[in-house]
């Protein structure tokens, strides 16, 4: 009953809901039902459109456009054709799906604003054909009389009827969606919201995972524009109007991004503010703008996120039991130093006609600790860009075990073997650091959409990561800060906790982008001494690093950059009194 | 026959255009945001201009300076509003303040002025010229070329010429460095806002005469700036002029043989083709992506 009470925001949300239920027993006229049942309509209509703003992160401007579709079909079929309701909700739901899939292909790829603007544009292709194929939609009239809601002989008129069905069908979209969302795949998401390159780095397949936000975005859109229709009777231009699309983002802003609860919180809010406003009469617009505004620059997580920091300041979360270890399986051992384990040749790339690097040839043997130096700008994190995938070569080759590289995707090769930090810190702040590791198992765990819809209860690929996890916390020192939030971990710490994420992958490589930068003179040594423990477990290592005092005991060998070419390799001592690595360092020739 | 007449009013409606774009992109360049109430800034001037000429009933081009006037001073508000408590959040939240302000602005429009296209006074009059061959050319459509041209003339030596247009260079170049040299940052970008918003009434004023406004007129502006901005580059300044010619020039021809929205539609089809195949707009972004 305790974890009941203080686990996420249950109580409140629970209380929210009871209300809600009384209030139409008590408040029954038909005009009460009427406008709970749009809330429902609109309910699922923002659940949806969490998948694909909320969950995913990306701006679709096309939610509404999904929804007028779904109603459109269902008119369509209805009246015109005289289906039934099962069929006619199936294809409603089929052909904004359809339509999902087919302008996937154009505007997934698509970032930011470019997103928000393609989806926008397809919003406003589709609201012109339904204006102007008036044989079909009937034009600007749209079309009247769809008829209520039948299913085998049996009724779902408008009223009592109507309303129990919208909100049953809101109930298991609202269940499937945590289903979607609360295991391994579903934190995949939030990693992948909160810096897609760090969601590369891990392995996962950030195309696929918008894919799915949107197209479950448009089978929900579907549906609600399906229930629309039935509710309302009449189909018209207005059902697919920008309106419409505004309506559905801004109940997700008040009541919560990427939350279930906001969705319906939201959209229960914002049905009922016209009722409220009803003085301000169709004005009511202007105060849905003006609480939109007002919500997003003071609660970035709507109501419904702002309840839960009120609930975590009022009754602190329980830590839950760390999970048990899981050692990893051991990796069979092939005989050090002999075959190299990536090789790169001729390396070049240009931005904007500057040469980043130029001809680079490098071979790294398995179980070698390579130091990579360079001044300010020589190329060293270009390298490792290269090399992880976020950048495509102008020439040359890198093969990983003999196996081409060169023009993989980044989760690609994240999957093949090459693991890396970055520069600068980047773990999800608002996940404990066990999960922050533990998303990193996703691929190997088998995480995807259909392995999650079959999950039971408990699920067992985040029970497996997370063991794996707390094992690896545990190698680096970190075991009793798991259930930390990662944003309250200091400096020292997040870097450690970057490694052990990037070693879930069980890399073949691990590449590391100035892990001592920012660290004390102890953190440091510590660090060292981890990294060696780490090589002397033969994991190939790629440090880039200016402080030579950290990486020269710790390399193998050392490669050295300068405006992007190799100019020494070899022994860390003998590249150290290299005479043109002390000029590029120092600025003059060497005596 | 009647080419030279559709080239004319498609110049007009380029240049109109073309100050909307302008407009959008020198917020884009000041504060890397995307100002999703752009287009309804540009309904908004057109809306200004109509309750202008109703007290004082003057020809357009009297009007506009005042349009201009009053565009800029809620530019200033606009960005209060909308960016600078935003401004160091993951960019969507600057998107959806935008995008809540513009839906102020629309149903204000259509509480105080209701929903149907209205038009606002002509610049100078509606006097047709007959020039040889029954060929007319309408004086609005000449006037809004100069006027527009005149702004976008304006808006080049401000920034080209000027001690302030350089300190507004410098603010949307590195804003850090503009700071550390002594520019007042925060000022400067109020005033491009300020800017920003003028140009688009001035455009709003141009285009409500012949093509009408309604309040909900914003969303076409907003997609021909942008779609103007991807064709000519994203943030390049004559770039988005030229990109604003090129749509209106389509536009002029397609609507003239086929249809309105013939053209809206094949617009937005050539805009998902540019990104499919460009996915960081025709000339791809100034900016490199930092990782």
């Amino acid at each position: 009953m305790a974890v009941f009470l203080t686990a996420g925001i249950r109580l409140p949300l629970a209380a929210l809901a009871a209300i809600l239920v009384c209030y139409p027993i008590f408040q029954g006229d038909p005009y009460t039902l009427r406008v709970l049942t749009i809330s429902g309509v609109y309910a699922l209509l923002a659940i949806g459109y969490q998948f694909v703003f909320g969950f995913a992160g990306a701006l679709s401007l096309a939610q509404g456009c999904f929804f007028g579709l779904g109603a459109y079909m269902t008119a369509i079929l209805s009246t015109s054709f005289g289906w039934s309701f099962p069929a006619t909700f199936m294809l409603s739901i089929a052909i904004p799906g359809f339509v999902a899939l087919l302008v996937a292909l154009p505007v997934l790829r698509l970032e930011t604003h470019y997103f928000a603007l393609a989806t926008l544009g397809i919003g406003q292709v589709v609201l012109l054909g339904a204006l102007n194929w008036t044989s079909l939609t009937g034009g600007a009239n749209g079309i009247a009389g769809v008829p209520a809601i039948a299913i085998a002989g049996q009724e779902f008129k408008r009223g009592w009827p109507l309303l129990l069905f919208v909100w049953a069908l809101v109930a298991v979209g609202g269940a499937f969606g945590w289903q979607i969302m609360r295991g391994l795949y579903g934190r995949c998401f939030q990693v992948m919201r909160e810096n897609g390159v760090v969601a590369l780095s891990l392995g996962i397949d950030i195309g696929n995972l918008r894919l799915v936000g949107l197209l479950l975005s448009a089978l929900y859109a579907g549906a609600a524009g399906a229930l629309y229709a039935h509710a309302v009777g009449v189909v018209s231009p207005e059902a697919l109007g920008f309106p419409v699309m505004v309506a559905c983002l801004m109940m997700v802003v008040i009541g919560g991004q990427a939350r279930i609860a906001g969705a319906i919180v939201g959209a229960v809010l914002l049905t009922h503010l016209p009722e409220w406003f009803r003085s301000l009469e169709r004005s009511y617009l202007i105060a849905y703008g003006a609480a939109t505004l007002v919500t997003i620059i003071a609660a970035p997580y709507g109501i419904v996120g702002a309840i839960e920091r009120v609930r975590v300041l009022l009754w602190p979360e329980m830590r839950p039991a760390d999970p048990e270890p899981v050692a990893q399986r051991v990796p069979a051992r092939t005989a050090p130093h002999q075959i190299p384990l990536l090789e790169v040749e001729d390396l070049t790339i240009a931005f904007g006609g500057v040469t980043a690097l130029e001809g680079v040839q490098l071979s790294i043997a398995q179980g070698e600790l390579i130091g990579l130096i360079g001044p300010n700008g020589s190329g060293k994190t270009t390298l490792v860009n290269l090399l992880t995938g976020l950048y495509r070569p102008a020439r040359g080759r890198i093969r990983l075990a003999g196996r081409d590289i060169a023009n993989e995707a980044p989760f690609r090769i994240a999957r093949l073997g090459i693991a890396r930090t970055f520069q600068t810190s980047n773990l999800v702040d608002d996940m404990t650091v066990l999960d922050n590791v533990a998303i990193a198992r996703a691929t190997l765990e088998g995480a995807s959409l259909a392995a999650t819809v079959a999950t039971g209860v408990t699920d067992v690929r985040l029970a497996r990561a997370r063991g794996r996890a707390i094992a690896l916390l545990d190698d680096l020192g970190l075991r009793e800060h798991a259930s930390r939030k990662a944003g309250e971990l200091p400096q020292g710490l997040r870097r450690r906790a970057e490694i052990a994420r990037a070693l879930a992958l069980e890399p073949r490589l691990l590449i590391l982008d100035e892990p001592a930068a920012g660290l004390s003179g102890a953190e440091q040594t510590d660090l060292a001494r981890r990294l060696a423990a780490l090589a002397g477990n033969s994991l190939t290592l790629l440090v880039i690093e200016h402080n030579m005092p950290f990486l020269m005991p710790l390399a193998t060998r050392v490669v050295c950059l300068a405006n992007g070419r190799v100019i020494a390799e070899g022994a860390p001592a003998a590249v150290r009194n290299d005479a043109r690595v002390i000029e590029v360092y120092l600025g003059t020739p060497a005596p | 026959m009647a080419l030279i007449q559709l080239a004319i009013d498609g110049l007009a409606l380029g240049a109109a255009y073309a100050l909307v774009a302008l407009g959008f992109v020198l917020v884009l360049n000041a504060t890397g945001a995307v100002n999703f109430a752009h287009g309804d800034l540009v309904m908004v001037g057109g809306f200004i201009a109509i309750a202008l000429a109703q007290v004082l009933p003057l020809p357009g081009i009297v009007l506009l300076p005042l349009v201009m006037l009053a565009m800029a001073a809620l530019g200033v508000v606009f960005s209060w509003l909308a960016y600078f408590p935003l401004m160091r959040r993951p960019p969507a939240a600057v998107y959806i303040s935008t995008i809540a302000l513009g839906i102020v602005f629309q149903n204000t429009a259509n509480a105080i002025f209701g929903a149907a296209p209205r038009a606002a006074p002509a610049l100078l009059g509606d006097r047709v010229f007959q020039i040889g061959g029954g060929v007319t050319i309408g004086a609005q459509s000449l006037a809004i070329i100069l006027v527009a041209a005149a702004a976008i003339l304006a808006q080049h030596f401000l920034f080209a010429r000027t001690r302030l247009g350089r300190a507004l260079r410098a603010t949307a170049e590195d804003r850090d460095m503009a700071r550390a040299i002594g520019i007042p940052v925060t000022r400067m970008i109020a005033l491009t806002f300020a800017l920003a918003s003028a140009l688009a009434g001035a455009a709003g004023l141009l285009l409500a005469h012949k093509y009408f406004v309604e309040p909900t007129r914003g969303t076409d502006f907003i997609m021909t700036a942008y779609i103007a901005v991807v064709i000519g580059g994203w943030g390049s300044i004559e770039g988005a002029v030229a990109g604003a010619l090129l749509i209106a020039a389509f536009q002029a021809i397609v609507s003239a043989y086929v249809s309105y929205a013939a053209a809206t539609a094949l617009l937005y089809a050539a805009l998902l083709a540019i990104l499919f195949f460009r996915p960081r707009g025709l000339f791809g972004e100034r900016a490199q992506r930092r990782v």
